[in-house]
């Protein structure tokens, strides 16, 4: 299948799952604020506002990462119950195309939550010219995230274990690393790890866009989009190798 | 075709060999579980073979299944609609993710949606929609589209008589155009009404293929008797001919003068009785196991 007709479907895909749902049912839109806005509104009032910066960067982060892994159980439901991937898997369309449209439907759920927070990051700091560069770092937490949600899902067998795998694998990237506060809080032996996860750059780079460029071993700029690209082809490889389109 | 699940000890599908031509409806009909959906899975690419060759249109299923899937499409067996889209948005969408372009994907949802008499429920959400409906919504979905070969597992499960009717009709029409279709059921007269050939499976074994004509050959009798009560034992009936067991009534597979003498008697003994040709259902039960009475019911006794 050639790249376009991949986007093609991809996107299709992603309308079908989104935008054609959401005509019909507004709000399934609003759900999604709930989690992260309550993480920021913690953190905001529990540090006295000072580390509002940081929770807004681990709110981006959170969000986009958790429309992301959440395709554990999403795909997971449209591969049991709605046969969605068994009807796609029998058509022209390729697993790429399906892994992308179901993650772009994802990314739609994550919008608002966006059309809120990145004006908020420009008003702490963050140049206009710098958004699309900020917006490619967190669509490739994104992208890495539903890809490992996808892996997972083609794995379970029941809902249940999806819902729940899509909430660990939610913990496991926008939690723990460093996205809801400052990486240089980490013991340096533990350092090294938080490196392996995409996350922590994204989250670092867009400190730098803001001015507050970490110092910290090892890492820069350079260091960390290198990093969120690798993380990325990484787990494309991995799902086009490990991911089950076609059932064993 | 051999296929053993993952942490299964017994074979789905021990062996089946089948050959499908095209432009034909071919069927694979069994009880459940039988082995039919496997078969289904594995040619329609969705499912890994555990042994032995499969070609599809030309192609190995195993080495070359991005060839094969430009040229099928399917319904996948108890699948579900996408809650608050409409049946345009199911058939149209989907038309277009497979590549259609926007005009030819059009005009297809319209016709097809007209042919399965779907036109005034078209805007409304799936999930106000009766199960029936639902169900031919995803069965608009393959057959609106321009593949070769479509893979229909048990397409009209939970429809009424008429909507069955109205699916029958569609899909000899697309077999008119010259497209090919393997199809599941366990409605024997779904497959006796549509088939032109019709392969039983048992636990995961090819029992016979043919067509219905065919097939019916296969039983040496011409009548069947259904004596309702238990005013007769076995023993009894197997003077008449071949008793096989049926929840609450037997069924006699005869000639026609025996088939008078039982009639005769049974109403002595005050039973209801019936007499009819015997059908392709006669030999299922013959071949499958005459003691399942859920595998012998047709679609509309359901």
């Amino acid at each position: 299948m050639s790249v376009y007709h991949t986007l093609r479907s991809s996107v299709v895909i992603g309308y079908m799952l989104s935008i054609a749902w959401v005509r019909r049912n507004l709000l399934s839109l609003v759900w999604l604020f709930a989690t992260p806005f309550s993480i920021l509104f913690l953190i905001t009032v529990t540090s006295g506002g000072h580390a509002f910066v940081q929770a807004t960067i681990g709110t981006i982060l959170f969000v986009l990462a958790t429309v992301g892994t959440g395709l554990a159980g999403d795909a997971t439901w449209y591969r049991l119950e709605v046969k969605l991937q068994d009807l796609f898997v029998a058509s022209p369309v390729s697993q790429m195309g399906y892994l992308l449209g179901i993650a772009l439907n994802g990314l739609f759920f994550a919008t608002p939550a966006l059309v809120i927070l990145l004006p908020v990051l420009v008003y702490l700091g963050l140049p206009l010219i710098d958004l699309p560069l900020v917006m490619l770092a967190v669509c490739a937490v994104w992208l890495f995230s539903a890809t490992i949600g996808y892996i997972v899902s083609t794995y379970v067998t029941n809902l249940r274990n999806g819902w729940q795998s899509g909430l660990l694998l939610s913990v496991i990237v926008a939690v723990i690393p460093p996205a809801f506060y400052p990486a240089e809080i980490l013991p340096p032996n533990i350092l090294p790890i938080a490196y392996l996860m995409p996350t922590t750059h994204a989250s670092l780079i867009l400190r730098s866009f803001i001015g507050q460029t970490p110092e910290l071993a090892y890492w820069s700029p350079a260091f960390g989009w290198t990093m969120l690209g690798v993380s990325l082809v990484v787990a494309l490889l991995v799902m086009l190798r490990l991911a089950r389109w076609r059932q064993p | 075709m051999v296929k053993v699940y993952h942490k299964s000890k017994t074979p789905a599908l021990k062996k089946v060999s089948l050959t499908v031509n095209r432009g034909q409806i071919f069927t694979l009909l069994g009880r459940n579980g039988a082995g039919k959906t496997t078969f289904l899975r594995v040619a329609a690419t969705q499912l890994l073979p555990s042994d032995g060759k499969v070609e599809v249109l030309g192609s190995d299923v195993v080495s070359e299944a991005a060839k094969i899937r430009k040229k099928i499409a399917v319904v996948p067996q108890e699948g579900n609609t996408i809650g608050p889209l409409t049946p345009w948005d199911h058939v149209y969408l989907t038309l277009l993710a497979r590549g259609m372009t926007r005009a030819d994907a059009r005009d297809r949802t319209r016709k097809v949606l007209d042919q399965l008499e779907m036109t005034s429920y078209q805007s409304k959400p799936a999930d106000t929609l009766s199960g029936g409906l639902r169900q031919r919504i995803r069965v608009a979905m393959a057959v609106a589209t321009d593949a070769e070969l479509l893979f229909l597992d048990e397409p009209t499960l939970g429809l009424d008589a008429i909507s069955r009717r109205r699916i029958w009709s569609v899909l000899k029409d697309i077999c008119r155009e010259g497209r090919t279709i393997l199809l599941t059921t366990h409605y024997i007269d779904e497959a006796e009404i549509l088939s032109d050939n019709v392969a039983v499976i048992n636990s995961g074994t090819l029992v016979t293929s043919g067509s219905p004509k065919e097939l019916l050959s296969k039983v040496d009798e011409r009548v069947r008797v259904d004596v309702t009560g238990d005013r007769f034992t076995e023993d009894d009936l197997a003077r008449y001919g071949r008793p096989v067991r049926i929840a609450e009534r037997w069924r006699v597979l005869t000639d026609n003068k025996r088939a008078g003498e039982l009639t005769i008697e049974a109403v002595r003994r005050n039973c209801d009785v019936s007499v009819s040709p015997v059908s392709l259902e006669d030999l299922f039960v013959d071949l499958v196991g005459g003691e399942e009475e859920n595998a012998t019911m047709s679609g509309d006794e359901k």
